[in-house]
């Protein structure tokens, strides 16, 4: 808690974030989401994480597809693509391939992702292609005024589940887990903290990395995923857990009404890119 | 019978048989053998979806001394490899043609079950124990296809050394003991064939081509669009199976590697096309293939390239439609998706090559078009077309630019760039990820200059004018054909206007009308977006009456002409899954023409 009996002076503040750095990564562009959302504490992370890994602007792209989340590249001073709905992974997957030395960092939702998108997912994940993944999960549709999305909560009223929201959300951390992505964490966009550290690591990894960001929508839903109810539900892995053990991260992914943060699974194995390389070697020695 | 120098040849032969027959390599290693030998040849093959379960297969060849356009829609010579198969086609042999069968079956055959007892009174029968060789020579009864060609080899007196030189190479990389006995069974075949009793019919000898050619090369129009491809230094590929275009994805997925390029098999077609755009946004030549359901799921993508003005190429091979439809019969019902498939005013390039030659020139411009005018572009190919096989004669000369891309200048400062800076001709100098400075997101959202999301009014109705008008340079491309005429100059009684695959029968139509007296042009439009209307209206001037035959339904390209030129043409569709027929054209030429004379009288 901050001490209320020390007053902040704008002046300060500002001069403090200009010395951070991390406004070289903001665009002109000012953010156009809703005052509260948790998407502000995601944006001000990445910054963050790019300056204290001193990633160059110019190397880096930032991809999206269609949403609230998606309007990410717009607020960042990297290059941008603001593709369609559901399809970033593919098209980051296409800058990747043509591109190794670019940081590719791809920023969607939970309807941009697990619902339009999800057919990509597996494939990016499997392939090993090295991008990261930040999911911005809130949980509910935005930008076309509250409807439910494939991570909703059983039960939620919505314009279009006026009555009932039927549908089991996903489990997005098992469904990585199995898809074989190589590295797969949890942040919550009330630790701000925590949440920078673990995009550090994520874009840290080399290989597919994806972090799940649990991120309240203060305006479509004040029922289920509130900062009160997760600041209340979120707690760290346990110290014992092993991020090298798979069975460990599959049983940590399971328990969903008490989310845990953190590191639940990370393991190297050769990128896309690197089998692409493999593969015009042996091409090669055919020729 | 000794063949004179100057006696035309023109010979056109089908294989047919059943799925597992072995008569599409049979028809390989003819058309690959007569290439070689220096004659003109045009070879398409006709197969079902399924790779077994007795589907029926034909390989055709048209070989010829003089240049052609088109099969023939009769065949100088049939070989059956099975009878129920074949049956069907034995009255598309011509009269005095030849037909060559089995005559040793394995059983008793019913009445009515053979070909020879099929053919009409002029057809030249020749029963020949291809199963009976084949065992003795290969002890298998497996090389009967090649027992076959060598004896059609034998009896049109081709020469024996070119076929050797096939064989060879067809089986270089398997063992030599299977290249020997291959080699073994068509000799056996061949001698079969020169020990028969011949009437007198047209043959073909060394001496009928113009010699051993090398620098002809028997190609199919996949194959062409891979050594455009190659020659204009693709960077990515990315691909999902779908017939007729899968063999592009498999070649390049050969020979990419061994350049250092890369290609991806991606989960789906929109996956492909994104990634697609995805490369192309860094600057890389970047391309995908596929057929018409594929291009119907990439509709949404092309918006975005066309929106975001990104570089992508996408090559179509069209096959019979809607939906699945009938994916290994020919057809050009896709244009409509070509060029207008998409959400909005979304216009891209679209180019469609008539021949083989024309879709190695349309793959290597395709990239050169996308970089220099930041659109994807289309190039749209057909079934018939990708299939088909000619000797072509490619350039020594590497004819593609290497980087058409508008780069920003370089002492221009970086943080005035703007990505879609309106210019005077729609074109904006292009920053590409890893440049200083130059920063900035492109998005499928409308957008100012500097790329921020706008929906005002002034903006979009600037940029929906940029995105269109900067397309229109692309009808001067240097080094690629957009429209051309040929036959007579100046007014003509039938002008016939076509497009893709078609225009080969065409141009036969046309040449033969012009034999029979009628004032005859043809056109052949290979850019549909942009249209180059001038010449389009142009030539529609100089004719009386103007025909516009294609292989769909809805007359997609007669519209397309209709809605640009507010003129009429007539119609003439057929959708059988087959290459329109020279006949068919040749008689509306004909039914035109006198009407055309009528009117003129009146």
């Amino acid at each position: 808690m901050m001490n209320v009996s020390t007053p902040v002076y704008l002046e300060d503040k500002l001069e403090e974030v200009e010395r951070s750095g991390k406004l070289e990564y903001r665009s002109g562009t000012l953010p156009t989401w809703c005052p509260g959302c948790g998407y502000f504490s995601i944006s001000e992370g990445v910054g963050k994480a790019m300056t204290e890994l001193g990633l160059d602007q110019k190397d880096t792209v930032c991809v999206s597809g269609i949403g609230c989340a998606s309007r990410f590249p717009f607020f960042m001073n990297t290059y941008g693509f603001h593709s369609l709905h559901g399809r970033a992974l593919p098209v980051a997957t296409g800058i990747k391939v043509a591109n190794d030395d670019l940081t590719v960092v791809v920023v969607g939702g939970d309807g941009d992702a697990f619902a339009i998108g999800g057919g990509h997912i597996p494939h990016a994940a499997r392939r090993n292609v090295d991008i990261t993944y930040i999911l911005f999960d809130n949980g509910v549709y935005g930008l076309t005024k509250g409807q439910t999305s494939p991570t909703s909560v059983l039960g939620f009223k919505t314009t279009t589940t006026p009555y009932l929201n039927f549908d089991q959300p996903l489990n997005p951390l098992m469904m990585l887990l199995s898809y074989g992505a190589s590295w797969v964490a949890q942040a919550y966009a009330g630790e701000p903290h925590h949440l920078t550290e673990m995009i550090k690591a994520a874009i840290d990894h080399r290989g597919f990395s994806y972090l799940h960001v649990l991120s309240p929508c203060v305006t479509f839903d004040k029922t289920s995923m509130t900062y009160k109810n997760l600041d209340m539900s979120v707690h760290p892995l346990p110290d014992d857990h092993d991020a090298s053990d798979f069975s460990a991260a599959m049983t940590a992914a399971q328990t969903t009404d008490h989310h845990q943060i953190g590191v639940y699974f990370s393991s190297e194995r050769p990128t896309l890119s690197d089998g692409l390389d493999e593969i015009s070697e042996r091409a090669k020695q055919t020729a | 019978m000794a063949r004179t120098a100057k006696q035309r040849t023109d010979i056109q032969i089908a294989i047919c048989g059943s799925a597992g027959d072995g008569t599409i390599a049979a028809g390989d290693i003819l058309k690959q053998a007569m290439a070689k030998a220096g004659y003109n040849v045009i070879a398409f093959d006709v197969y079902p979806p399924e790779i077994r379960g007795f589907g029926k297969c034909i390989a055709r060849a048209r070989i010829t001394s003089e240049q052609v356009y088109s099969l023939k829609s009769e065949s100088d010579c049939l070989i059956s490899l099975n009878d129920s198969h074949a049956i069907p086609h034995v009255s598309e042999v011509c009269k005095f043609g030849t037909v060559i069968y089995e005559d040793t079956p394995v059983s008793t055959v019913e009445e009515g079950a053979h070909v020879s007892s099929h053919l009409a009174p002029a057809h030249l029968p020749y029963g020949v124990a291809f199963r009976e060789i084949s065992e003795r020579i290969t002890s298998s009864a497996r090389s009967r296809n090649i027992v076959a060609v060598g004896y059609l080899a034998g009896l049109y007196d081709m020469p024996a050394d070119v076929f050797h030189e096939v064989i060879s190479g067809k089986f270089a990389s398997k063992s030599k003991e299977l290249a020997d006995s291959v080699r073994a069974a068509f000799d056996a075949g061949f001698q079969a064939g020169v020990d028969t009793f011949r009437l007198h019919f047209d043959r073909m000898g060394a001496a009928g081509g113009r010699g051993k050619q090398t620098d002809l090369v028997m190609m199919s129009g996949n194959a062409a669009i891979v050594r455009g491809c190659l020659d204009a230094g693709i960077d990515t590929f990315f691909g999902y199976p779908i017939t007729p275009a899968t063999t592009i994805m498999e070649m390049l997925a050969r020979e990419m590697p061994k350049r250092g390029g890369r290609l991806l098999q991606t989960e789906d077609e929109i996956s492909a096309i994104a990634a697609t755009i995805g490369a192309g946004y860094t600057g890389a030549r970047a391309a995908t293939a596929t057929s018409g359901p594929g291009l119907a799921l990439m509709a949404e993508m092309m918006g975005l390239g066309a929106m975001a003005e990104v570089p992508a190429v996408a090559f179509v091979s069209q096959r019979g439609g809607p939906s699945t439809g009938m994916p290994t019969k020919t057809e050009q019902s896709d244009l409509n998706l070509a060029v207008f498939g998409v959400a909005g005013d979304g216009q891209r390039i679209v180019l469609a090559p008539t021949n083989v030659e024309g879709c190695y020139k349309c793959a290597g411009k395709a990239f050169e078009m996308a970089e220099a005018f930041q659109t994807p572009v289309i190039v749209l190919l057909d079934l018939y077309l990708s299939n088909r096989y000619e000797a072509v004669q490619l350039p020594v000369k590497n004819p593609f630019a290497e980087n058409c891309s508008k780069a920003p200048r370089k002492n221009a400062s970086p943080a005035e760039y703007s990505r879609y800076k309106l210019t005077s001709d729609g074109v904006s100098p292009r920053a590409i990820p890893g440049e200083t400075g130059r920063m900035h997101t492109v998005t499928g959202l409308e957008h100012d200059e500097r790329g921020k999301p706008s929906d005002q009014p002034r903006i979009h109705h600037a940029m929906s004018g940029k995105r269109h008008q900067k397309l229109l340079p692309a009808l001067k491309h240097p080094g690629i054909t957009i429209s051309k005429r040929f036959g007579d100059k100046g007014a003509v009684d039938v002008g016939v206007l076509g497009w893709g695959s078609t225009f080969g029968e065409i141009l036969e139509a046309m040449i033969e009308a012009r034999k029979e007296g009628i004032r005859c042009a043809a056109m052949k439009v290979v850019m549909l977006s942009p249209l180059p209307v001038g010449p389009v209206k142009a030539f529609m001037d100089d004719c009386n009456e103007v025909l516009v035959p294609e292989l769909n339904y809805e007359a997609q390209f007669a519209s397309l002409v209709t809605g640009a030129t507010g003129r009429s043409v007539h119609r003439l569709n057929r959708v059988r899954g087959t290459p329109m027929s020279v006949g068919e054209i040749l008689d509306q030429i004909r039914h035109l023409a006198g009407q055309s004379g009528k009117i003129a009288a009146e």
